[in-house]
């Protein structure tokens, strides 16, 4: 046992410090409102809306969200405003999904993104979205079904895709990430209200801040291909009858109908692996190589995959059809001014001695050539042969 | 004033210790804004810089060492009495102090501004700044010890962080590190030497040196825990550059803290709020290496006892951050003691190796304090 005065200022330190550690704010559970999601739109010209999800943690409510709607210029005025309409005080430290509606997006959205990132509160793993639509009418969603918490519906919607890899990752650090780097640029899920239900109806594009084209849905297959590492999705390919007249099975007895007026293939992604390689410095030129392994899922019509002769045939068909698919999307991109793919990456690494400023890169990237070569291997083709 | 410093058995350490102390030491506050820093200086190759100022101060730990050789036992403040003799040496010795309690609210007052940015935005500066004080205080007022131990139980206790470095691994783009040595040597250098705020710690050695056992063995053990933290640093600047866009890692002040950011776990939304708190275990050995270093002085200097220097400095550091109001304020002060201790951490000691060096050589009959004299 030590000495009694030493013994007594080791007790008045320890005391202090647990006295001290207990003065921060304390925030009961019961007493906050959870915002979950987050919608903005454009009101007119000079004011955007902010509608809010938020989630409460109180037994004999009927309804565990409350959707609130106002309007300011800055994100966090909004919420002060929405503190004034909310019997608890506004937290945001659980918000999953943020809404953009598309015609704000068109406007840019970096001063909303801004907010997000300089807040502590918010985490990095926050989904970002584009609404077809009004933002506010997808919010709304949740108001109408009494059960739903739409934060969470809206974050499981979208987390089940990215995790299936039906769509690029649209976190809030996927956003930064691109947005920042010299030569990408973000993309973002567009939603769209469907018979009442909120449904994923494309990606967004965007140059900078500011959304400027749409892809589809099926194209977004070869946009993954591209951007990253793919270990699945599925994508179906129609060719013309006649190039498959010799790997066609004949119909022995049995017919089958040709329900379509082209042969359609359905192919599955096992694994994929893209290089991005600038071949030619002087003149921008890039080729796309891919190394993709498939499996047969479906086909519209009986083929013959017995012999390997027909499966490498039908890999050469596919991987020409790709090719063209691929190549289309880029000078799309190209077009459009964006780029998703992250070329722009590729090239300034391979560029010594200047700084290749984003501007700079939006001129090269104009007058890029892409070739694009594309290894398919069918490594299965089901159960059957 | 004795040059040599004579502890007694039972305070003396093991030498194996020295990883302990000057690995825990280097890390800190700084690292956690470090890539960034280097990434404003030397662009993408920052990572070099910083390998660099690993290397430097590792070629500065073996001068030091290779000083401390000369004598039987001493530590700095009895160098400089020996080498400057008591005027000159006693106002070196002074403003070394200064130098180490400088550092110690350094990592202080930024530490306080993390917690406030992160996790308690209406925290008065005072309370955690008083549980802070009070903490190295008291590891202080248990000697050396106690003050190794915390270092100890400090890298020990974080060592799985650098295991988490693996998550915003696998969001990041490798093709940012490209092309390798795009920056000039000019730029380099100077990330290097931005990164010195971050990698102060391996002078402490220089007051530590009187107290190891095995003191043939201080050069091999104190190289072993910069390597370490060298390795680290480098580790980091590297992640991050990876991880984040160029422009992004520009803007982030904390950019280590971010980076724990991404970590997620099911039932711990928000990893970073462990990673800030955890952060003061790395802080605190810190906090108290230096508080005890610079209170030892008073005891070396002026004869007093260590216990009132020490209740000195704490309350002249609690007191100063009052003045610190300001982010602006803040990097103020980080950036001038950053510079000074590049200057008192890394080059000092080499420039006082070869006056010792040469004193030794041409003075060795009158000196009796040196050894073999």
């Amino acid at each position: 046992m030590p000495k009694g005065p030493k013994w007594k200022t080791a007790i008045l330190m320890i005391a202090s410090t647990l006295c001290l550690s207990g003065c921060v704010e304390a925030r009961q559970l019961e007493k906050l409102g959870l915002i979950t999601a987050v919608g903005y739109d454009l009101d007119g010209k000079n004011t955007i809306k902010g509608t809010v999800v938020v989630h409460k943690f109180d037994a004999l409510a009927k309804n565990v969200t409350k959707v609130i709607s106002v309007e300011a210029h800055t994100s966090k005025s909004l919420r002060q405003k929405q503190n004034l309409r909310s019997d608890q005080r506004l937290v945001s430290g659980q918000l999953r999904c943020v809404v953009y509606s598309k015609a704000l997006a068109k406007k840019g959205i970096i001063q909303l993104v801004d907010t997000l990132n300089r807040d502590p509160n918010i985490g990095n793993m926050v989904y970002l979205m584009i609404s077809e639509h009004d933002a506010s009418s997808i919010i709304n969603v949740g108001k109408k079904n009494v059960k739903l918490n739409l934060g969470t519906y809206l974050y499981n919607l979208i987390r089940q895709n990215v995790e299936s890899e039906q769509m690029l990752s649209p976190t809030l650090q996927d956003f930064n990430h691109s947005y920042h780097d010299n030569g990408k640029d973000p993309v973002l899920p567009l939603l769209k209200l469907e018979n009442g239900d909120v449904s994923v109806a494309g990606t967004a594009l965007f140059k900078d801040d500011r959304l400027v084209g749409i892809l589809p849905t099926n194209k977004l297959f070869f946009l993954k291909i591209l951007a990253e590492k793919y270990k699945s999705g599925t994508e179906e390919f129609g060719f013309n009858r006649e190039d498959f007249k010799s790997i066609l099975k004949g119909n022995e007895g049995r017919s089958f109908r040709t329900v379509y007026n082209k042969l359609f293939l359905e192919i599955d992604n096992i694994r994929s692996h893209t290089k991005i390689k600038l071949v030619d410095k002087k003149n921008v030129r890039f080729r796309v190589e891919i190394k993709f392994a498939s499996r047969l899922l479906e086909t519209t019509e009986p083929l013959e995959l017995g012999s390997a002769k027909n499966v490498k045939f039908i890999e050469r068909q596919i991987e020409k059809k790709m090719e063209k698919e691929i190549h289309d999307l880029l000078i799309f991109f190209q077009k459009k001014g964006v780029d998703p793919v992250g070329i722009g990456n590729e090239y300034i690494a391979h560029i010594r001695g200047k700084k290749i400023t984003p501007k700079e890169w939006r001129s090269i990237y104009k007058n890029a050539k892409f070739e694009v070569r594309v290894k398919n291997t069918i490594v299965k083709t089901g159960v059957i042969d | 004033m004795e040059v040599n410093v004579k502890p007694r058995d039972g305070l003396q350490l093991h030498a194996f210790l020295l990883i302990f102390i000057v690995h825990s030491t280097q890390i800190g506050v700084g690292l956690v804004g470090l890539p960034r820093i280097v990434y404003l200086d030397a662009g993408h190759d920052g990572w070099i810089s910083v390998f660099l100022a690993g290397v430097l101060g590792g070629v500065s730990l073996w001068f030091m060492v290779k000083m401390l050789g000369q004598y039987d036992s001493a530590d700095l403040y009895g160098i400089h009495a020996d080498v400057f003799g008591k005027w000159i040496g006693n106002f070196l010795s002074l403003m070394y102090m200064g130098y180490l309690a400088a550092a110690f609210f350094v990592i202080y007052i930024n530490y306080i501004e993390i917690v406030q940015v992160w996790i308690f935005p209406n925290l008065p500066t005072w309370q955690l700044g008083l549980v802070l004080t009070l903490l190295s205080a008291y590891a202080v007022y248990g000697g050396i010890r106690v003050v190794v131990g915390t270092a100890f139980l400090s890298v020990m206790g974080t060592l799985w962080m650098v295991f988490v470095l693996f998550v915003p691994l696998k969001h990041s783009e490798i093709n940012h590190i490209f092309p390798i040595l795009d920056a000039d040597i000019e730029q380099i250098l100077k990330g290097a030497h931005n990164s010195s705020l971050s990698m102060m710690g391996m002078e402490l050695v220089l007051f530590v040196y009187p107290y190891i056992k095995e003191k043939q063995k201080t050069q091999i053990f104190s190289q072993i825990g910069n390597a370490y933290t060298a390795f680290i640093f480098t580790l980091v600047t590297f992640v991050s550059i990876i991880y984040y866009a160029g422009g992004s890692l520009e803007q982030t002040i904390w950019p280590v803290i971010s980076l724990f950011k991404i970590v997620r776990l099911p039932n711990l939304e928000r990893f970073e709020i462990i990673a800030v708190s955890f952060w003061m275990l790395i802080i605190v050995p810190n906090l108290c290496i230096y508080l005890w270093a610079a209170s030892k002085g008073f005891s070396r200097i002026f004869a007093g006892k260590q216990k009132w220097g020490l209740w000195i400095l704490v309350s002249l550091i609690f007191v100063s951050s009052f003045f610190v109001k300001a982010r602006y304020q803040m990097n103020l002060i980080s950036d001038i003691i950053g510079k000074f201790g590049f200057y008192a951490a890394v080059c000092y000691p080499i420039l006082l190796y070869f006056i010792v060096s040469a004193k030794n050589k041409y003075f060795r009959g009158k000196n009796n304090h040196a050894k073999g004299s």
